[in-house]
Formats: structure tokens, sequence, C-alpha cells
């Protein structure tokens, strides 16, 4: 509550500064970011009590102070950070990639890749039938015949059933969760989000084959498998660098794991590859190859830097949130919410039984699915440039579809692991090793 | 290629140079690393390769003002007040004497060489001058610690020197801000626009109420990662205070710094989580510090010539000069002030703060006089250091007993110890603090 107060008396304090400066040059983006981290970090806080995520107070904080609320964070600052959710975007995938195991992935790859396949098609299956049943109340589908309305309710449906690496690594960072029902989740999310891109391209050819746009063309098959095939052996290259180094050299591990995201995110993009994928493998070849417990360091200390990347990311993607629209939408998007769920939950049950996962882990396995996040608005934000004329109003449902599961996916997610017994009672936070290295202090969940 | 790859590979050679000169040069050479990383943006930077392009940097200038506010605050953390009063008041009139004579020797001669190269009146002439002063009077700390861990003991000119380094830093940056709130531009969005001294009073105000906010968001807090994330964003949000009302962030950042070091219990943890990432950032500024130098179009050779001059002979005689008046030149020795002669990020974030100020007079001059001060020191200032240090005539063991060194008669000693004993002992465990945080 103390830190509330304070937080209001820098609003004031930022509006009489607003007041006496000139509205030019950068220091208001610095002001507004400075606001920004506090409030998001106070808010944080505040959840924690409840038991609630702390993700769940970032994005509060960004809505509230956020342009389309208090807009103590005006739109330019938003747009100015961008970079900032970059950033967070490839620090999230390494991390997730460094969380992987060798040995796991041989076990359960598989298994894992039936649960992915089957819940992604009943998803699909499920949205794209919610669609069609409410092809009178959806905007974007009122008034089209039959051709069109399938083709935008399958692009619509293939955005809709990503998931969200990012929420997903930063309730694991913050919870500082490892067992069985943690691993199936992060695999699940990880593998979606590379079929999930190549679902995504299908659906838009065939539906730019069907219903011509006038908008731009979507890439030649050779670019999506090359933006796919190709971030494999680019990862691997940068992983196998940062094995070396920390053979070779080790030394400033929390500047070097900033420098690698970074080296990571433009390398990706320099190289037109997916950029998600290849600081995933690399994250993994990293951890894999790395000598003795040196990966393990690397990630600690990614660990740290993630901390205030996390609040930095999720507080900007809250200030992104169009609340306004979001109310206006509520009667179309809580059901595509509700069935995107159902989808998901019927899924993972028929899939996890296809592939001999626990009844135990299964159970819970759909909550940590529900979350979306940054994926999900670049895949939109293609769809909208092949179809200008109605990618504007599938974006905002699918907007605002995202800010639900975005919140509510977090909640989800942590009563899941809460179930599981996969909670770290201490967070985080971890604890000294005898080799001065902060080890998460994973409690494993009894084998199901 | 993009700005931020450019950045990337920048950072990573600066660091793999940085390690070289950090840890070999400087255990075999005494060479403080800083001026490779200028070095190499000047190479990088538009006026000689190009890699890095001017649209690049402007991207950059948030962060380099960032470290601006950071670099302040790290200032303020080493004026931990209850350290500083067991030491004797002599050690703080010998520093703010002659960190005073080196602001008005370079300042006034810099009157007298602007007005006579480019036929500027005297009052044009003062606003970029005492900036001038301002970059002159900094020295830099790096050298100091490099001898102190080499020598392994602490001596009365040693602790003249931590004294001296932070004084000339105080007297800086309380200079610079006070020239850009008398230089200020009006603010016509205003009913009134407010007074020199009333952007003083807001500038401090910035400085005092942040810090006493912050220090009461901050608590009792004491988890890195926490702590990191507020401190980040108190630095973050009082630095865009002051750069959105045209402020240097420098002053409103160390009385935070002051204040959080002197009212927190937990403020061995706020300077670890300050000083994590002091190098980033420093590596940052002295990149793109290097990349964004212009040489004026204006005759900027004699100006800066003078200025290296002129403040070594103001730093090694002022030294000389406040040491005689105080009755410490028997203990300090003639040379101390050599060991001032360094400079470091302090110097380029003061001449960076009054680049980005719109209406300033000559700013290419004082960036390229800081530039050149930096490049020409950074090599040296390690041996002058330890010349000082070694020349000195006594020597007090970490324990506080005062030795005179083999050879050397024992000058008269002073009416008490100059220090007491166990006094410099919290001062010095935040700069250990602080030195554990670079390396």
């Amino acid at each position: 509550m103390r830190r509330l107060v304070i937080l209001a008396l820098l609003f004031g304090g930022m509006q009489l500064v607003l007041v006496a400066g000139p509205a030019e040059g950068f220091g208001e983006a610095l002001l507004a970011f400075g606001f920004l981290i506090l409030a998001a970090y106070s808010v944080g806080e505040l959840m924690k009590q409840f038991n609630l995520p702390k993700l769940v107070g970032y994005l509060a904080a960004g809505a509230i102070f956020g342009p389309s609320a208090l807009a103590a964070v005006p739109a330019e600052a938003v747009a100015d950070l961008s970079p900032v959710s970059d950033l967070a975007i490839a620090l999230i995938a390494f991390l997730a990639g460094a969380e992987l195991e060798w040995g796991e992935l041989r076990r359960r790859g598989v298994a894992l890749l039936k649960v992915t396949g089957i819940e992604l098609t009943v998803t699909f299956l499920v949205i794209f039938g919610a669609l069609l049943l409410m092809r009178e109340f959806v905007p974007f589908l009122q008034g089209t015949n039959t051709l069109t309305t399938l083709t935008f309710a399958g692009l619509f449906a293939s955005i809709a059933i990503v998931h969200s690496p990012a929420v997903t690594m930063a309730l694991l960072t913050e919870t500082g969760a490892r067992g069985p029902l943690s691993r199936t989740t992060l695999g699940v999310v990880l593998l979606a989000d590379v079929v999930v891109v190549l679902v995504f391209s299908a659906a838009l050819s065939a539906a730019q084959s069907l219903v011509p746009s006038g908008g731009e063309g979507v890439g030649s098959l050779g670019a999506t498998v090359w933006e796919i095939g190709g971030a494999i052996p680019i990862g691997a290259l940068l992983g196998g660098a940062v094995a070396l180094y920390l053979r070779f050299v080790r030394g400033e591990l929390f500047l070097f794991a900033l420098l690698v995201t970074f080296f990571g995110l433009e390398i990706s993009r320099l190289a037109h590859v997916e950029t998600l994928l290849t600081l995933l493998v690399a994250g993994f070849v990293a951890e894999t190859a790395a000598p003795g417990r040196s990966g393990r360091a690397l990630r600690h200390a990614m660990e740290r830097s993630a901390a205030p990347v996390f609040v930095v990311f999720f507080a900007l993607a809250g200030a992104k949130l169009e609340i306004a629209e979001l109310i206006a939408l509520w009667p179309v998007v809580i059901p595509i919410v509700l069935a995107r769920a159902f989808g998901i939950w019927t899924g993972t049950r028929i899939g996890a039984r296809v592939a001999g996962i626990p009844r135990a882990e299964s159970d819970t396995l759909w909550m940590g699915l529900i979350s979306q996040a940054g994926v999900a608005i670049g895949l939109v934000t293609v769809a909208e440039q092949a179809y200008p004329a109605v990618g504007g109003t599938m974006r905002t449902i699918l907007l605002s579809v995202i800010a639900v599961n975005e919140t509510v996916g977090a909640v989800f997610f942590r009563r899941a692991l809460a179930r599981a017994g996969e909670i770290n009672a201490k967070g985080a936070a971890g604890f000294e090793t005898p080799l001065g290295k902060r080890e998460s202090g994973a409690v494993e969940a009894p084998s199901t | 290629m993009s700005a931020s790859l450019l950045l990337v590979i920048l950072v990573a050679v600066a660091y793999g140079a940085a390690k070289v000169a950090f840890q070999w040069l400087g255990r075999h050479f005494l060479i403080v690393s800083g001026a490779e990383y200028l070095l190499l943006g000047i190479l990088l930077g538009p006026q000689v390769s190009g890699v890095l392009s001017e649209e690049a940097l402007r991207a950059f200038t948030p962060f380099m003002t960032l470290s601006l506010g950071w670099m302040g605050a790290m200032v303020g953390m080493r004026l931990y007040l209850p350290a500083l009063v067991r030491l004797r008041g002599v050690f703080y009139r010998v520093a703010f004497v002659q960190s005073l004579i080196t602001l008005f020797v370079v300042t006034g001669s810099s009157v007298v060489v602007l007005q006579w190269l480019f036929n500027v009146s005297s009052a044009y002439a003062l606003v970029p001058s005492l900036v001038l002063g301002a970059v002159a009077t900094g020295s830099a700390a790096d050298a100091m610690e490099l001898i102190v861990r080499r020598q392994g003991r602490a001596t009365l000119v040693v602790r003249q020197l931590e004294v001296a380094v932070w004084m000339d830093s105080l007297v800086a940056i309380v200079t610079l801000a006070l020239v850009l709130c008398l230089s200020h531009v009006p603010a016509p969005q205003l009913v009134r626009s407010p007074t020199a001294v009333e952007w003083a009073v807001i500038s401090v105000t910035i400085g005092v109420v942040g810090g006493a906010l912050f220090h009461l968001f901050l608590g009792e807090e004491r988890d890195q990662d926490r702590l990191f994330i507020s401190l980040a964003g108190a630095i973050v949000l009082m630095t865009g205070a002051a750069t959105y009302l045209r402020l240097s962030p420098l002053l409103p950042g160390l009385l935070l710094g002051t204040i959080l070091v002197n009212t927190s219990r937990n403020r061995s943890e706020i300077v670890k989580a300050l000083t994590s990432v002091e190098r980033p950032l420093y590596f940052v500024l002295l990149l793109c510090g290097g990349a964004i130098w212009t040489p004026s179009t204006n005759a900027w050779v004699v100006p800066v010539v003078v200025f290296v001059v002129m403040r070594g002979l103001a730093k090694v005689g002022g030294a000389r000069l406040a040491a005689r008046f105080n009755g410490m030149l028997p203990i300090l020795g003639n040379n101390w002030g050599r060991a001032l002669l360094g400079q470091g990020g302090l110097a380029l974030a003061i001449a960076f703060n009054y680049l980005t100020e719109t209406n300033a007079f000559f700013p290419n001059i004082i960036f390229t006089a800081a530039i050149a001060s930096v490049l020409l020191t950074d090599l040296f200032s390690a041996r002058l250091m330890n010349a000082a240090v070694g020349a000195s005539p006594h020597a007090i063991r970490a324990s506080g007993s005062v030795v005179a060194p083999a050879g050397a008669t024992a000058p008269a000693e002073p009416a008490r110890p100059l220090e007491a004993q166990p006094a410099a002992s919290p001062p010095r465990e935040d700069a250990v603090a602080s030195h554990e945080g670079k390396a």
C-alpha cells in the first residue's frame, strides 16, 4: 500500500514536470518508461499478496497507466520502447531453449508431438466452428458469402490457437517451478509455436488464393520453409559460439547474457528466420554443449537479467491493450475465449490419452496453454497487412481475445503449477549454492 | 547493417579489448582501461569509417542520457556521511581548494582563449568556459583503485586522493548543473519562465524529493532482483524528469544516490545493485561518446591544447597550493596532484550532457577537449597515481598505524592523527563493494 501511495505521488509529480517542460525530445519517453517500471513493479507485488501471478500486475499497471486509460505513458513512448519488447522475446526464447534437456526430448519428444498436434487440431476446429455459428455477430464475417466466411474463419482460427512462450517462461521463472507439468507445458507451448507459424503461413496462402485481398502477399513457400528451417542451423551456430565462450572465457555472464540475446535478435532479423526458434535452438545447444555447470550459470545470469525485462515487457503489453475496444466487443470476445478454452481442454485430454501421459498431469495441462501474447500479435499484424479491408476488425477482436487470455492464462497456469506441487516455495529468488551461483531450488513433484 | 547489431558487435569487441586492457595491461603496465572504447567509437563513428550512422547514434541517445543519471547516483553513493564526518576537515579543505583552483584556472583561461579566438564577449564565452572548467575538475578513481589493490595498503595520500576524487566529482557536477540553470532556455508554455535560481531549486528538488520517495519505496528490500528493478525505475524516472526539463540529470542522480546511501539500511545491497550495470552503461557512454565526436568547424586545436595544458598545470599546481595552505605539503608531497590528472567517464558525461543542450555554445570544442583529455590521461593516470602514492612520505597501514617509509625522516606529526583509525572503514567497504561489482 505504501508503494501505491508513493506511486500516486510520483504520478502527480510527473504531471507537474510534464507541464513545465517542452513537448519534444526523448525526455518524455524516459520519464514514462521509469514510471512504468515502478508502477508495474508495485502492482505486481500487490498481486503477489493475492496469490496471483506478478505478471498480471504488470499487465494491469500497463493497462491502467497506458494510453487507453490514464495516459501517463503516451502512445509515442510505448512505440519508442518496442525494442525492449523485442529483447524480452529473445531472452525468453533463449531461456526456454536452455530449459529443454536432450534426454527428455528423446524420451518424450514423440509424446509431446502427439499432444501438441491433437490439441492444436481440436482447438482449431472448435474455434472455427464457433465462428461459423456466430457469423452474424462477428463483424468481419457479417454479410460475406460462404467461401469468404470459411476462409476468414480459418485464418482467424489459425492465429487464435497459438500459445504464449513468454507467459509460460515468465511464470516458470517467477515461481521457480520445476516438474513434469512444467516441462510438458513448456514443451507443448514451444512446439506449438513452430507448428502454428507453418499452419498460419499455409492458411494465409490458401486464403489469398481463394479470396484475393489486394493487400500484401504472403511470402513464398520457400521463404516460409527458410524462416523455420534456417532458424535451426543459425541458432545452433549461435549456441555453439556461446558454449565456446563458456568453455574458454566464462567471465561477466550477466553482460554476456544480454549481448547474446541482442545478437541473436539481430542475426535472426538479418537472416529472415524465426526469432523465437533461433534463440530457442541457441539456448538448447548452449546448455547442452557447455562444459560442466557453466551452462547453468549462464541460465541463472539470464534469469537475473530477465526479471526487469519481464516487468517492462508485460507492462508494455498492458499499455498496448485497447480497453475501450475490449469492452465494446465483449459479446463476441467472450464466446471465442470460452470456445478456445474448451478446445484446449478437450484437445489436451484426447492428446494426453493418445500419448500416454499420466492422468494427473493431463488433467491440469490445459490450464498452462490458455495464455497468448507476442506471437499471436505478430501473426495478426501479418493478416491485417494481407487483408486491409477486414484485417482491422479481425485484429481488434484478436487483440481483445489475446488480452483476456494473457491475463486469465497466467492465473490458470499458476494455479495448475500450485495444484501439481511444482511451485518452489522460495519462488525464483533462489539461494546461494556452495559455488556461489544462483540456484533455482527446484522442487520436483512426485512422479505420477 | 542494423544499429542494434552494430552496437552489439561494438560492445562485444570493446568488451574483449577491455578484458585484455583491464586485466593484462593493468597488471603489467598500469594502464587503466577506458581509452580503447573511445578510440573504437571514434574509428567506427561517422567521422572516420561511418559504420555507425548518425541516425543509429541518435537512437542510442536515451541510453547515454540514462548513463548520466546512473553515473550521478554512483557518485552520490560514495557520499556516506557517517563515514565522511569521521575524517578530519583538513582533507576536505585541501580537496575543495584544489577543485576550485582547477575550476577557476581552466574557466579563466578558456574565457581568454575563446574571446581571443572567436572574438566573442566575455559573457558569451563564460558558459562554455565554465563547462570546460567542470570537465577539467573531474578526475578518475579507477587508477586509484588499481593502485590500492596493488599495494594492499592505504596511505594518507591515498585517503586524501579518495576525498579529492569525489570532491572533484561533486564540484564538477554542481558546476554543470548550475551552468545549465543559468543558460536555461525560456519556457514559453509557462505563465512565467522560471529564473536560474528557480531552475536550480527544481533540479535539487527532483533529486531530493526523488531520493526521499524512493527511500520509502525501496523500504527494507534486500532482494537483488527487486532492488535492481526499483532502482532502475527510480533512476530512469529521475533522469527522464531532468532531461525533459532540460536540466542536468547528474545532480539529481547524485542527490538521489546520496539520500539512498545515507538513509537506507540496505545500502550495501543498493550499491551492489547499482554497480552491476555500471560497466555496461560506461561502455555505451564511451563507445557512443567516441562515435558522436565531431571536430568543430571552428578552430578547435588551440582551445583544446590550452585546456589540456591548463588543466595539467592547475591540477598539479592547485593540489600543491591547497596542500601548502593547509599545512599538508610535508605529508602529501609536492606532486600529489599528478595523481588527479586521470579523467574517466565523468568528464565525458559532462561534455555529452552539454552537447545535448539545444542552445549550447561551442559544444563540439568542449566535447573534443574532453575526449582529448581522457585519451591522453588514461594511458598515464595509473603510473602518475602510483608515482604520487609511492612518493608520499607518509604511509598508513590498513590497520591505521602511521609509518614512515624506509630512509625517510618522519615529518612533524599533526596535533592529532589526521584520521581516526577506524574511521575510514565504512567508505572503504563501499569502495570495495563498488570495485567488486566492477570486477
